[in-house]
């Protein structure tokens, strides 16, 4: 296998997926629409993010959650969804651990939802349909932040 | 049913098409539904309830189905399985979550009901107490109808 230092790094960008001591961000993907789930898998997998596991609905969120916590960087957060919606696992996550880094996936006409869950403590929140670039900026701007 | 009603549905379906399939879509002629018709074999039903109920309905063949979602997942599906289903689900919250938010911002409030997918061979739709409006939009990928149905409670 070749260490890091066999590469060239003239230019070379640091995958966004990646923490500054070279391990990957860990996270869990909420979506009850195998279409997202692996939209958003392949986005952050290009940048060499963990997926380390994805959720249908919102009670399996707050149950992977728990179990994999405290190796859990950030939570990708559906709002519609049977059995449970993400406002509510979103309330879950953040009464379990105050630090919880929760984004918001929504559809557009779902504004309403959008800022309760703001205010509930989700750090931020894309609006489909996902544009890789996007998405990428706001997951690494809310894990960059401390 | 007011014609500004239907524009939202398909100005968000021409911009969403654009983003996620192929910037080549053209909008064709308007045209009144009739009471009792046929659909084109997939066809994902939103309905809109509030200040208006009414009907959203995405029509297209199973070819162009099958390119659409080819297409929104860059590899090449050639069945109906769970995937290409929950693409098009997905299609159809996009387009119908983008008109609401036009349309509230023109006063009009309602909500959705999630999108129902159905496909079938000869399937025909009869709604004769909402009058419906259809618009087609040619792609490379094929023909999609857009039927809209709203009526003032």
């Amino acid at each position: 296998m070749k260490a890091s230092s066999d590469f060239p790094s003239i230019n070379a960008k640091e995958a966004d997926g990646l923490k500054p001591e070279g391990t990957p961000y860990k996270i869990l993907i909420v979506d009850d629409s195998i279409f997202v789930k692996k939209q958003l898998s392949q986005i952050l997998q290009s940048e060499q993010f963990d997926i380390i596991e994805t959720a249908g609905d919102g009670e399996e969120a707050v149950e992977k959650y728990k179990e994999f916590y405290p190796n859990v960087d950030l939570v990708t957060m559906d709002i519609t969804m049977p059995k449970m919606d993400g406002i509510t696992a979103l309330e879950k996550i953040m009464e379990f651990d105050k630090n919880a880094k929760v984004i918001m996936i929504s559809a557009l006409g779902k504004q309403e939802l959008v800022k309760k869950s703001l205010l509930l403590g989700a750090k931020n929140y894309i609006v489909k349909p996902l544009d890789r670039k996007k998405v990428l900026e706001r997951i690494v701007m809310v894990l960059k932040r401390t | 049913m007011r014609v500004e009603y239907i524009n939202p549905f398909v100005e968000s379906a021409v911009q969403i098409l654009k983003e996620t399939v192929s910037e080549d879509v053209k909008r064709g002629q308007l045209s009144l539904r009739s009471s009792i018709a046929s659909m084109l074999g997939v066809v994902v039903i939103v309905g809109l309830a509030g200040q208006v109920s009414g009907r959203v309905i995405i029509d297209m063949d199973r070819q162009t189905a099958l390119n659409i979602a080819s297409r929104m997942n860059n590899e090449k599906l050639t069945e109906f399985d769970e995937l290409t289903c929950a693409t098009l689900t997905e299609l159809a919250n996009m387009i119908t979550g983008k008109s609401v938010t036009k349309l509230h911002e023109l006063g009009f409030q309602f909500d959705l009901t999630p999108p129902a997918l159905l496909t079938g061979e000869k399937l025909q739709i009869s709604d004769s107490k909402v009058e419906t409006l259809v618009v087609p939009l040619e792609l490379p990928e094929g023909k999609i109808e857009i039927n809209v149905g709203i009526k003032e409670n």
